[in-house]
């Protein structure tokens, strides 16, 4: 399987091969695009041949969602990626659920022609793009909005429209705003460790499962302890997040985020 | 004249030196795991008590086995006659089941199929059974992995694809399909181990193209099958479009559903659904285990599922009348139960345009990776999944495949012992974030073996859940386990990303 192959190729065979592709005699995109980059047909070609196999259960044919896996076409990162230097290494590392693949430099700019292709493609859609626009999501009434974030919700006795959340919908938009409104993917919980000594150590969560503790203290130093030898005091702040997805109503989330749309 | 051919087949099935017969499929000797559930009632459940709760904290690595690949092992392993069967996509491999090392391996060609997953192969006498990503099933010599034949199952081209390790029941291999990224007629076919005809064919949804009906119902697990009844209980997959429901109405008969067939001829003897008219892509593939035990005092021959949906079922498994509907984790979407234990989706909690917050994901409660039945404390093991997603739906989006869009918001991995009477989770064992995925598996000694969500094998005590022994196995694991003896050694195989992992009590000197 092409895809298994690991070939060391460097940065500059990586670059070669991204200049030739773009400085060449340009052939025409495998389908007309209306913005975005443009690359060579057999690029993409390639690339789709990868994407099928590896990616599209997850991501959707056409990179725009299928099981479990965002809409590529309306990724931030996928935006900025440049010749597959954001798109690389998360296909690298995997993210999340994702799991990693080993892919040459060659392959991942396949990728890349693809993903970006289809990007393309997806934008220039007229009359009703598919997916989740940020319209879609503005159903709600503001006023019950803010009134269940200072009700109900208890979301003040975090967060607060002028402070922390102050152009929370300018830093994120549509969907994205959506998914941190109801769980804060990421969102570093603080934690304090007291050791058999008696002495405590505290900082961020680095780690957590039923053997092992880690957290990064202040000087951003990674420690770790047995779970067993250690007493664990963890403050999560997504956890009231969690707490709320068994009491929303649908209504209660659209009338959150219609009102979270206005701190831009 | 069936009976006269069958008897003839069994006769002639005993001459086979090696390999599995139909005597190893129905009682699986303690030196074997000869079947993707180790026998044909899906308790992924061993009799073995070689490791017990006393020494299993001394269980050590004998040996490890790397594919080199990206793949993640997601089969679940056969073990004849000292050798391992796995496959990962396009790849089928032979291990010594003592030292680890491979005996052989089967590259496929390269091909557009969906490389998912593969979850095993299947054998028959000495031939292996593997299906590829793009829908054909491989018959391999299990010595040397030659091919025999190669028969196309589905058309690829349309959409289809293969992943499941086939059924065999006396001289049929039943292959299931996968492809809801197209309004494609789900199936299970029944296949000659010898040629590779079919033998019939049974569609769980009408042609494409059909007004108002649906397509979709796929058949992509590995059934299970009770010999007394003559019956091989089947989960079906979920209907397509996926999550626009509107172009399909009514309940979407025998999709998201468990339905009992007669291997002779695929004729259909009863049908129970799990998800009625389904919208949030919750396959109901999950294993239909087969118990026999009382039932609120009385014997009764049960199937039990704990289906992605969230919903446990106990059902008999002669008539499919329902014994107990109940869910094992949070569930948001259902207005309560028909009379026949089925749950009715509440039409509010459909996908919609500015998206509806539904417990649990489309990941469900649960997944394929197999649960496992303790006979002696009556509990049913699964790696759960409390969650919560978001689902869309939208006219731009269409009427073909998947048709909307649905994100995780948020979900945990949870190990759940449920008391198959009354429905209730007698102890619960937290696994991690995001969720956990592994398999179940559970032995005569009082162990349970599975994985949490950081990569770590677990071993657990039955009674109450308590951890007794743990290994990191670098990912976590996408597999079931599985347990064997050889040379008086009980070994517990384990898979963690692409690396096979085969543990054991040391040798004694």
């Amino acid at each position: 399987m092409r895809i298994f192959r690991h070939v060391r190729s460097g940065a500059i065979a990586l670059f070669m091969t991204a200049s030739l592709g773009f400085t060449q005699a340009p052939k025409p995109p495998a389908t007309p695009v209306k913005a975005g980059p443009t690359f060579p047909a057999e690029l993409v070609k390639a690339g789709e041949g990868l994407f099928v196999q590896q990616c599209a259960f997850c991501h959707g044919r056409d990179t725009g969602g299928g099981e479990s896996g965002p809409d590529l076409t309306r990724s931030k990162l996928v935006a900025e990626d440049v010749g597959g230097n954001q798109i690389g290494p998360v296909v690298r590392n995997g993210r999340g659920t994702m799991p990693r693949f080993t892919v040459t430099d060659q392959e991942l700019l396949e990728l890349t022609a693809f993903i970006r292709t289809a990007k393309s493609i997806a934008e220039s859609q007229t009359g009703g793009r598919k997916g989740v626009d940020a319209k879609d999501l503005a159903t709600g009434n503001i006023d019950q909005g803010k009134q269940y974030f200072n009700g109900a919700g208890k979301c003040n006795s975090c967060h607060s429209p002028t402070g922390d959340l102050a152009g929370v919908a300018t830093r994120n938009v549509g969907l994205r705003l959506f998914q941190r409104l109801m769980y804060p993917r990421g969102a570093k919980a603080k934690m304090t460790v007291t050791l058999p000594s008696g002495e405590t150590v505290s900082g961020t969560s680095a780690y957590h499962d039923e053997f092992t503790v880690a957290l990064r203290d202040s000087s951003g130093r990674y420690r770790s302890w047995p779970a067993a030898r250690v007493k664990v005091q963890a403050d999560d702040p997504a956890q009231a997040h969690v707490d709320l997805l068994a009491k929303y109503t649908d209504d209660d989330i659209h009338n959150l985020m219609t009102y979270l749309m206005t701190l831009k | 004249m069936q009976l006269t051919k069958q008897w003839l087949w069994l006769a002639s099935a005993t001459l086979f030196a090696q390999g599995t017969t139909p005597d190893i499929l129905l009682k699986p000797p303690k030196d074997s795991w000869p079947a993707y559930h180790g026998d044909y009632s899906g308790r992924r459940h061993s009799a073995l008590t070689q490791v017990t709760p006393q020494n299993v904290g001394g269980l050590t690595l004998s040996w490890a086995f790397q594919t080199g690949a990206n793949a993640q092992i997601k089969a679940s392993p056969l073990m004849v006659d000292g050798v391992i069967y796995f496959s990962t996509p396009d790849n089928v491999y032979a291990v010594d089941a003592r030292s680890g090392h491979q005996i052989w391996h089967y590259t496929y060609p390269q091909n557009k199929g969906f490389h998912i997953g593969s979850r095993g192969v299947s054998m028959y006498g000495e031939w292996l059974y593997f299906m590829t990503p793009d829908a054909y099933l491989i018959c391999l010599n299990a010595k040397d992995g030659a091919v025999r034949w190669k028969v196309a199952v589905a058309d690829s081209g349309r959409g289809y694809w293969t992943t499941m390790s086939p059924l065999i029941v006396r001289n049929h291999v039943l292959v299931g399909v996968s492809g809801d990224f197209d309004n494609l007629t789900g199936f299970l076919k029944s296949v000659d181990p010898e040629t590779g005809a079919t033998q019939w064919r049974w569609d769980s949804t009408p042609p494409s193209g059909t007004p108002n009906s649906t397509t979709g119902g796929m058949t992509w697990m590995t059934g299970t099958y009770d010999p007394e009844s003559d019956t091989v209980f089947w989960g079906t997959g979920n209907p397509t479009p996926v999550l626009n429901g509107e172009v399909r109405p009514g309940n979407n008969p025998d999709t998201c559903s468990i339905v009992a067939l007669d291997p002779n001829t695929g004729k259909k003897k009863w049908a129970f659904q799990a998800s009625p008219h389904d919208t949030h892509d919750w396959d109901a593939v999950e294993i239909p285990v087969v118990v026999d035990a009382n039932f609120h005092g009385q014997p009764r021959k049960m199937l039990m599922q704990a289906s992605r949906n969230g919903y446990f079922f106990v059902l008999d498994r002669l008539s499919g009348a329902n014994l107990l509907t109940t869910a094992f984790g949070p569930v948001n979407w259902s207005k309560g139960l028909d009379p026949k234990g089925q749950p009715v989706p509440n039409p509010a909690k459909d996908p919609a345009p500015d998206g509806r917050l539904i417990a649990p994901d489309e990941g469900g409660l649960t997944n394929y990776r197999s649960p496992s039945f303790d006979p002696k404390t009556g509990l049913f093991i699964v790696s759960a999944h409390p969650s919560y997603g978001i689902y869309f739906t939208k006219p731009a989006d269409g009427t073909f495949g998947w048709a909307g869009a649905d994100y995780g918001v948020w979900g945990k991995g949870v190990l759940e012992a449920i008391d198959y009477q009354t429905g209730k989770i007698k102890w619960s064992h937290e696994l991690g974030p995001n969720g956990a995925g592994a398999g179940v598996l559970t032995t005569d000694s009082g162990l349970i073996f599975t994985g949490d969500a950081q990569g770590s094998v677990l071993a657990l005590r039955t009674s109450d859940g308590a951890t007794l022994w743990h290994a990191g196995q670098g990912q976590s694991m996408q597999s079931s386990p599985i347990t064997y003896e050889l040379d008086g050694r009980q070994y517990l195989v384990t898979s963690g990303g692409g690396v096979m992992f085969a543990w054991a009590l040391p040798e004694k000197n």
